[in-house]
């Protein structure tokens, strides 16, 4: 019972939190997620053995619990907070249904959700997935009817979900750690810029580029993957590092390209200076003066993907993109589950545990890790094609470090070789960086205009450095470092782990309660 | 079946094996016996392609293998038993067993090849989810040796499979090396215990600091008073 009571606490507050940012329609949104997350929090626990109907009900007094902490913190945001930060509250004919929507909407879909762990096995994953579906599938238009606007943001966040997919066989499955992994999300970004931009005058099928991304982006998994993988460990770390550094200076320089055919260029005048000829030959140049990524500037604009009935994809309309993300990771979830299972995946997890004893069983680990590496990039080929596409524009410092950290923390935070951790890990994250900073620091924003920079107007100097230092964006690698560091320290197997990788970790626990039970 | 002929293995500019040949015949138990740092586990690892000779030759059948990585040395029907076990710590005792078959796609012999091991090691059926690392060391031999079987070699070798192990326990995996190669499997078994490997092997080599210095059938091995007195601790 004290179990339940702290869950409704805390989800009530989370919950409550993020509806203090964003307030208005958000707390509908926010009650039916919390509703089933609740919900599946609830079943980890509970006898299967009760059924549906009484797994509901008892669910019933956790829900009312958490929805009344909810709905007290959103009403506490409109009539408090809201005022406070310079902004009128949201009128009644809002407050009113979206408040009883939201904490209905918990309470419901809590026990809804409560209710699936009381079916049979089969048709318990049948329910949950349904869930999934239907949810999935009415976000954008709820987010749209509502007017929240957050469709936009989630769709990066779910570009991220798909780069941290890519990077989760490397790092998760394979055991490399790779720290330059935006240098291949460069690549596929790239690719489909050169491709599909009137700056060259190419204008490829955004549904064909997509698919030449995906192949350069393995292919130079494999030519930086080659010299590098013979490596092990730190080195393999540190030669990523570089590797990652390089990419965007690359694409920055990339300005002024000419490629001249060596043997009538060098070699057949050379031969010729030997016999002090001076006959001049015909040097056949085949790129001259290309100017292949723009420097700083980037590429743009860049072709759109074009649907029968739908038309072009436009910037002003995120619901085609937000279904064409979500195919994008099914197809990559789907792929990537059926390489874990094969013999790849099996040679993976060898080399990961123990990369000498994987060759005593006949794995050939530098092909094994090539594979990793190669096709670890090749997802972020998809991500590149997209994210291009999207933005219609793409520069070089999108691609520097900090995102190959962040897609690292993604992987991290979700759990290392756990998929539903990382696409977990991955909205996490990247609603955090952004949807819920920025929210966060216009509502500091506001509060400093209205009352806390006034009631400092007697100290001057004060005043400015609170002013100055009031951006929670300005500490959004720190919040990144500090998540690395907490989920470490706390929970180094993410926060859905893999069994296999919880056993991994907590190897030294397991052997010592064995050594215990052996004896006794 | 198996030759070697003078293989000279180097660690860095150490000389650990000075021109070592050996053969073993189809359907033997040989054994190599020497003591510590003789150069026993290199020449195991030379010949399944972990090290590389820098001179000489090993023929299986006939077919050089000095050239060929790992991997394809499996292939050709060679598995090893490793000093120190190697088991994959975190996955279970099947996990660990099908990685024995990893270079292996016919469904059908893997399948009456685990049931092959479950005969001779009845512990491992009965641990068969219990993850590696938490198996007792005498478990974890069971489990090396299993391993390698799954490969289904016609050579397996053996890096002291009685490491660290009771009596009782020892006098049980050696019942089953011999069990084993009843069934057909050629052994090339590296031993400290000289006395127990004697009893087993058809003929044994006697290696000391990267050289053999004397090979013959092992019941004149255990006759022999340099081995009986640096090996078999008489005095
Ligand atoms: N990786 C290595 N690097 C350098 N020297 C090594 C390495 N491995 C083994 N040696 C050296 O090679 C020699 C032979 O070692 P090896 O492991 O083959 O001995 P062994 O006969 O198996 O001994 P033991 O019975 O103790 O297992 C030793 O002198 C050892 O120090
Ligand atoms: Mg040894």
């Amino acid at each position: 019972m004290k179990a339940e009571i702290k869950l409704a606490l805390t989800m009530g507050l989370l919950g409550g939190v993020v509806v203090f940012l964003f307030g208005g329609w958000s707390v509908t949104v926010l009650g039916i997620l919390i509703g089933v997350f609740m919900g599946l929090s609830i079943g980890g626990r509970v006898n299967k053995k009760d059924g549906p109907r009484k797994l509901a009900l008892q669910s019933l007094s956790t829900a009312g619990i958490a929805a009344v902490v909810f709905i007290a913190v959103s009403l506490f945001q409109n009539y408090v907070v809201a005022p406070a930060g310079g902004q009128f509250p949201s009128e009644l004919y809002i407050v009113i249904p979206a408040n009883l929507i939201g904490g209905l909407g918990m309470i419901l879909f809590t026990a809804l959700t409560a209710a699936l762990h009381g079916l049979p096995d089969r048709q318990e994953r049948l329910g949950k997935l349904i869930l999934m579906v239907v949810l999935v599938i009415a976000f954008p238009f709820i987010d749209r009817i509502t007017g929240l606007h957050w469709s936009g943001q989630i769709i990066f966040a779910l570009i991220f979900v798909i780069l941290g997919l890519g990077l989760n066989i490397v790092v998760g499955f394979a055991g490399l750690l790779d720290f330059g992994y935006a240098a291949f999300f460069a690549i596929g970004a790239y690719t489909t810029g050169i491709l599909s931009s009137p700056q060259h005058h190419i204008f490829m099928n955004f549904w064909l580029v997509i698919w030449i991304a995906l192949g350069m982006a393995a292919l130079w998994g494999l030519i930086l993957g080659t010299p590098t993988l013979r490596l092990r460990g730190d080195y393999l770390a540190i030669v990523t590092l570089g590797c990652g550094e390089m990419m965007p200076i690359i694409f920055r320089n990339l300005t002024n390209v000419t490629i001249k055919e060596p043997l009538t260029c060098w070699i057949i005048p050379g031969i010729m200076r030997l016999f002090n000829s001076s006959a001049a030959t015909k040097c056949i140049t085949i790129i001259d003066n290309l100017d292949l990524t723009a420097g700083e500037k980037g590429i743009n604009p860049i072709g759109r993907p074009y649907l029968p009935f739908i038309g072009e994809f436009q910037s002003n309309n995120p619901i085609p993109w937000y279904f064409l993300i979500i195919l994008l990771i099914l197809l990559s979830v789907f792929l990537i589950r059926r390489l874990r299972d094969g013999r790849l995946g099996r040679a993976w997890m060898a080399c990961r545990e123990d990369q000498d004893a994987a060759v005593q069983m006949g794995i050939d680990p530098v092909h094994t890790k090539l594979t990793a590496f190669a096709l670890g990039a090749a997802f972020s080929g998809f991500a590149g094609a997209f994210y291009a596409a999207y933005i219609r524009g793409i520069f070089p410092s999108v691609f520097e470090f900090s995102t190959s950290i962040i897609v690292l923390c993604i992987v991290v935070l979700g759990g290392m070789g756990n998929i539903n951790g990382v696409i977990l890990g991955g909205i996490i994250i990247m609603g955090a960086d952004r949807l819920f900073l920025p929210a966060l620091k216009d509502l500091l924003k506001g509060l400093m205009d209205h009352t806390i920079l006034p009631a400092l107007a007697s100290n001057h100097t004060l005043q400015a450095v609170v002013a100055q230092n009031a951006n929670p964006i300005l500490y959004r690698y720190l919040l990144f470092g500090l998540t690395l560091v907490i989920m470490m320290a706390l929970r180094p197997e993410g926060i859905i782990p893999s069994a296999q990788i919880r056993a991994e970790l907590h190897a030294d626990e397991e052997t010592s309660a064995v050594e215990k039970a052996v004896k006794n | 079946m198996l030759e070697l002929i003078e293989v000279h293995t180097y660690y860095g500019n150490i000389h650990a094996l000075k021109g070592v040949s050996m053969t073993v015949a189809e359907g033997e138990i040989v054994t190599v016996i020497g003591s510590n740092g003789a150069g026993k586990s290199t020449m195991l690892r030379t010949i399944h392609g972990i090290l590389r000779p820098k001179k000489g030759t090993i023929l299986l059948e006939g077919e050089a293998l000095e050239k060929l990585p790992s991997h394809k040395i499996v292939e050709r029907g060679i598995s090893q038993s490793p000093e120190g076990r190697m088991i994959f710590p975190r996955m279970t005792v099947q996990e660990n067993l099908e990685m024995g078959a990893y270079t292996r796609k016919d469904k059908a012999g893997i399948a009456q090849d685990f049931e092959w091991v479950f005969k001779l090691f009845p512990r491992l059926k009965e641990r068969i989810n219990q993850k590696g690392g938490t198996l007792s060391g005498g478990e974890q031999q069971m489990l090396a040796i299993g391993r390698a079987m799954m490969a289904h070699p016609r050579i397996m070798l053996l890096d002291e499979p009685s490491m660290g192990l009771s009596p009782i326990l020892v006098g049980q995996i050696f019942e089953t090396i011999v069990e084993l190669n009843k069934q057909g499997t050629t052994i090339l078994l590296v031993e400290q215990n000289a006395r127990m490997a004697l009893s087993i092997a058809h003929r044994g080599y006697v290696l000391q600091t990267g050289e053999i210095i004397l090979h013959d059938t092992s019941a004149k091995l255990k006759e022999d008073p340099m081995v009986q007195k640096s090996y078999l601790g008489a005095n």
